[in-house]
């Protein structure tokens, strides 16, 4: 041994400067690759005479010492590896402790090696926990002493200093790094709505985080209870779109367990999936994505290096991932189910006929429909942006039309308005105006334009029709009224002169042109009745009069029509009956109508017409009724007889006479009045007839015209 | 002889009352417009005026306020005749100042009866 020879004291020296040079090198180095080598070179350039030096640091997943730098070994394969429980330098490990061993080839432990000579092992540690050992080793035997020692276990404990400090470093930054790749998981979440493309992100951080070869997620399909493999990388094959059931293969098993998996052999496991038979994979490494206990999916990552096996501290790594993923496919879920609302309710707005536009705050459209585009003649480029009231309010309705804009920021506005179009065409429209909230905030209104100028056209078009209509039956009324009453008039007086001249077999047949006269102006002025009330020009002439006094005149006037048919006729009127307001006129014409009917369908029967004052709450209200026992109605026939032109069948006008009209327009002049007519009648049994009248007929409705009348 | 003024414009009217008026004992003068009809009631002496209300030149309820507004006609009785029992027709002819009216066609009874009415009350002479 050639380092004996040097002297005791410049040994101290030398060992002491070498021992400095060595904890510079040590110091200086930032990997632990770095301090294993700077500690193997050192020693190997400070101490002449150590045939071979190697840091074996060990494996945490199955213990094997790796070589991780060597001495004296040119040829030394990377990563050379003794298992745990073989070699002499495995006591070290077990005990802690620096051992000496001066002759190896003695050693039961001994593994036949080019080194035959002397062994020192030092543990290397780290807060107690042996992380490695140093083995130094020469070809002769017992070649080690105190100060051998002493240098090689100052220079682990450097060593170990360093790497302490270097690992710890290493979880510092790695702590980082997890928090980055967390930080560029979610923001690639809030920009990327893709969901296979946001969980492609995932699962390829995953990969390279972990440090494995691949991996896989797949989403859970709920109708179906399956899994359906989205994103993958570098499993052996592209298995996106695989479908999984549960239990199958090891996404299947944690889909069913809900609780994450580790599968050191994944080929030799009983839960594997044929699916995946011909990929390289060796251990698989699983967890289910949850939404609380809800299955959104799973992850899987593999190894496809035998020599690599998941540990728990990967199964904490991976759990970093899963809520990611679980997250991002919750989102997208919400996200499609939101983006599938919007669309129906967007496909809702472009396909209804109703013009649609949105307003903001600042009364400037944000959006407009097709109908919007086609009824205001703007195309939608043309109408966002600028004030709604400029786009389709003229001078002459543009404060109507804010003021519309104004109250729908507030609430609902319902209305009819005219609008202009952009080649400066009004069109008129129904107008809904409703605010827009959302969660709360006021986000501005919404408008719906509802086009009627057709409708309001055909409106104007009915009203003149119906106008011109009415004009027309005034006029013809009074076009045929002149030369009626000269019939009428010239006949009747030729009656009186043909009985004068004493020729009075004339006077039946002149009496026929008469009655035939008169009946064709009843009609005339019923029909003139009817279409005033239709045309709204029916007016009411209310004046207060004794009612007792009008139904003795109508009694007398109908008397004789009655008794013609012999029919005893019975009045029944109250004497303290009093006084109404109504029109006399038309309340008259009402009875001495109703009477006429009855006598005309009754025959030697009765007919009575009775008067009365009933009290319904507070209102008090007059009744008249005309009864009579003659032929009666049908329910059929009932049901018609307030129709115009309807008397009960066509025969009998033929054989009754009358207009057919007098009831129509009794039931209008009622409703005018603010009352009402009944009938009660059966095929037979007679019929009955009933007004009811408030006692201040048409007060409310005609307020004006009662006060003059009271005048 | 009560003597009777008729404005009337349509001929058969105006020829089929004044003929049954005279049958009846009056003595029927007749004029064919509004205007006429207030010239002739200012010039001469009628006991009663039957006023047609629709009628050339001025019409009948002008007519009527002309009369009512002369204090040489306006004691004279003016029944007003309408075309039909119009509604507003009767109230317009009350409120022109006529007496009474009564609506076309005639009914002689009806019409004698408030032509006797109204000159029994301006103490003019029966026929």
């Amino acid at each position: 041994m050639t380092r004996r020879s040097t002297s005791r004291g410049s040994a101290l020296a030398h060992r002491q400067a070498a021992l400095l040079r060595l904890t510079t090198r040590i110091v200086s180095a930032h990997t632990e690759d770095d301090i294993y080598r700077a500690m193997v070179d050192g020693l190997h350039d400070e101490a002449i005479g150590y045939s071979f030096l190697g840091a074996f640091i060990i494996d945490p997943k199955n213990g094997d010492r790796v070589l991780r730098a060597s001495a004296g070994w040119p040829d030394a394969p990377e990563n050379w590896r003794v298992h745990k429980g073989e070699g002499i330098s495995e006591r070290a490990v077990e005990d802690g402790t620096l051992h000496y061993t001066p002759d190896v080839t003695r050693e039961s432990r001994y593994l036949p090696s080019r080194v035959r000579g002397s062994e020192v092992d030092i543990p290397l540690r780290i807060d107690g926990e042996t992380i490695g050992v140093l083995v130094v080793e020469s070809d002769e035997r017992d070649a080690f002493d105190e100060e051998d020692f002493e240098i090689l276990e100052a220079a682990v404990d450097q060593a170990s200093i360093a790497i302490a400090r270097v690992r710890l470093l290493e979880a510092e930054r790695r702590r980082a790094d997890e928090h980055k790749a967390l930080l560029d998981t979610l923001a690639d979440l809030s920009s990327e709505l893709e969901l296979s493309r946001v969980l492609q992100a995932v699962i390829d951080r995953a990969v390279t985080q972990l440090g494995v070869s691949g991996g896989e997620v797949a989403i859970y399909d709920e109708e179906r209870g399956e899994l359906v493999v989205v994103a993958s990388r570098s499993v052996g094959k592209d298995s996106t779109g695989t479908r999984l059931k549960l239990d199958e293969g090891a996404m299947g098993a944690v889909a069913r367990s809900l609780e994450p998996l580790i599968i050191p052999s994944y080929h030799e496991w009983m839960g594997r999936s044929e699916k995946y038979s011909d990929v390289m994979v060796h251990s698989v490494m699983a967890a289910p994505l949850l939404i609380g206990r809800r299955l959104v999916g799973a992850i899987a990552t593999v190894h496809s290096d035998p020599d690599h096996v998941f540990i728990e501290e990967d199964l904490r790594l991976l759990n970093m991932f899963a809520p990611q993923a679980a997250i991002a496919i919750e989102n997208a879920r919400l996200y499609t189910e939101a983006r599938r609302q919007r669309e129906y309710f967007e496909s809702l707005v472009l396909n209804s006929p109703v013009a649609i536009v949105s307003l903001g705050l600042d009364h400037e459209v944000v959006s407009c429909n097709p109908a919007f585009e086609k009824l205001f003649g703007y195309s939608s480029a043309e109408a966002v942006g600028r004030p709604l009231d400029d786009l389709i309010s003229t001078a002459d309705t543009r404060s109507e039309a804010e003021a519309y804009t104004r109250e729908a920021f507030d609430h609902a506005v319902h209305g009819i308005g005219r609008r202009r179009r952009k080649d400066g065409a009004f069109v008129d429209v129904e107008i809904l105006g409703v605010p827009v909230d959302v969660e709360g905030e006021r986000l501005g209104l919404m408008g719906l334009y509802h086009d009627i100028t057709e409708l309001l056209e055909a409106r104007r078009d009915a009203e003149a029709a119906n106008s011109a209509k009415s004009q027309f039956l005034a006029n013809m009324s009074h076009e045929l009224r002149t030369p009626l009453n000269a019939i009428i008039g010239y006949s009747e007086m030729l009656q009186e002169e043909v009985a004068d001249l004493g020729q009075t077999e004339l006077v039946p047949d002149l009496g026929k042109i008469h009655t035939a006269g008169r009946h064709l102006l009843a009609l005339i002025n019923d029909v003139l009745d009817l279409s005033k009330i239709e045309a709204g020009k029916m007016e009411l002439y209310l004046e207060e009069f004794d009612i007792r006094q009008m139904i003795d005149d109508v009694a007398s006037t109908a008397r004789p029509l009655i008794e013609k048919n012999a029919n005893h006729f019975a009045v029944s009127c109250p004497a303290g009956v009093g006084k109404m307001q109504g029109d006399l006129t038309k309340i008259r014409q009402m009875l001495l109508n109703l009477l006429s009917n009855s006598s005309k369908f009754t025959s030697q029967g009765k007919i009575g017409l009775e008067v009365a004052r009933e009290r319904n709450g507070g209102d008090e209200t007059l009744v008249f009724r005309v009864r009579d026992t003659g032929i009666g109605m049908t329910a059929e026939q009932q049901q018609k007889v307030f129709e115009a032109f309807a008397q009960a069948e066509t025969s009998t006008a033929r054989r009754f006479g009358g207009t057919g009209l007098g009831l129509a327009i009794s039931k209008r002049f009622c409703e005018m009045m603010g009352g009402g007519i009944e009938l009660e009648s059966e095929p037979g049994g007679g019929s009955t007839f009933t007004i009811r009248l408030p006692t201040a007929a048409g007060a409310a409705a005609e307020p004006n015209a009662e006060e003059e009348e009271v005048a | 002889m009560t003597r009777i003024l008729l404005v009337e414009d349509n001929e058969m009217n105006r020829d089929m009352l004044s003929r049954r008026l005279a049958r009846k004992g009056y003595d029927v003068a007749l004029a064919i417009d509004g205007r006429q009809g207030v010239e002739m009631a200012q010039t001469m002496d009628y006991d009663l005026v039957l006023m047609d209300m629709s009628l050339p030149e001025v019409d009948g309820w002008d007519a009527t306020r002309q009369l009512k507004a002369d204090p040489a006609t306006e004691a004279l009785p003016i029944i007003a005749l309408t075309a039909h029992a119009m509604s507003g027709d009767r109230e317009k002819a009350l409120e022109a100042g006529c007496d009474d009216y009564d609506t076309k066609p005639i009914e002689m009874e009806r019409l004698l009866g408030k032509m006797e009415a109204l000159l029994a009350r301006s103490g003019g002479a029966k026929p």
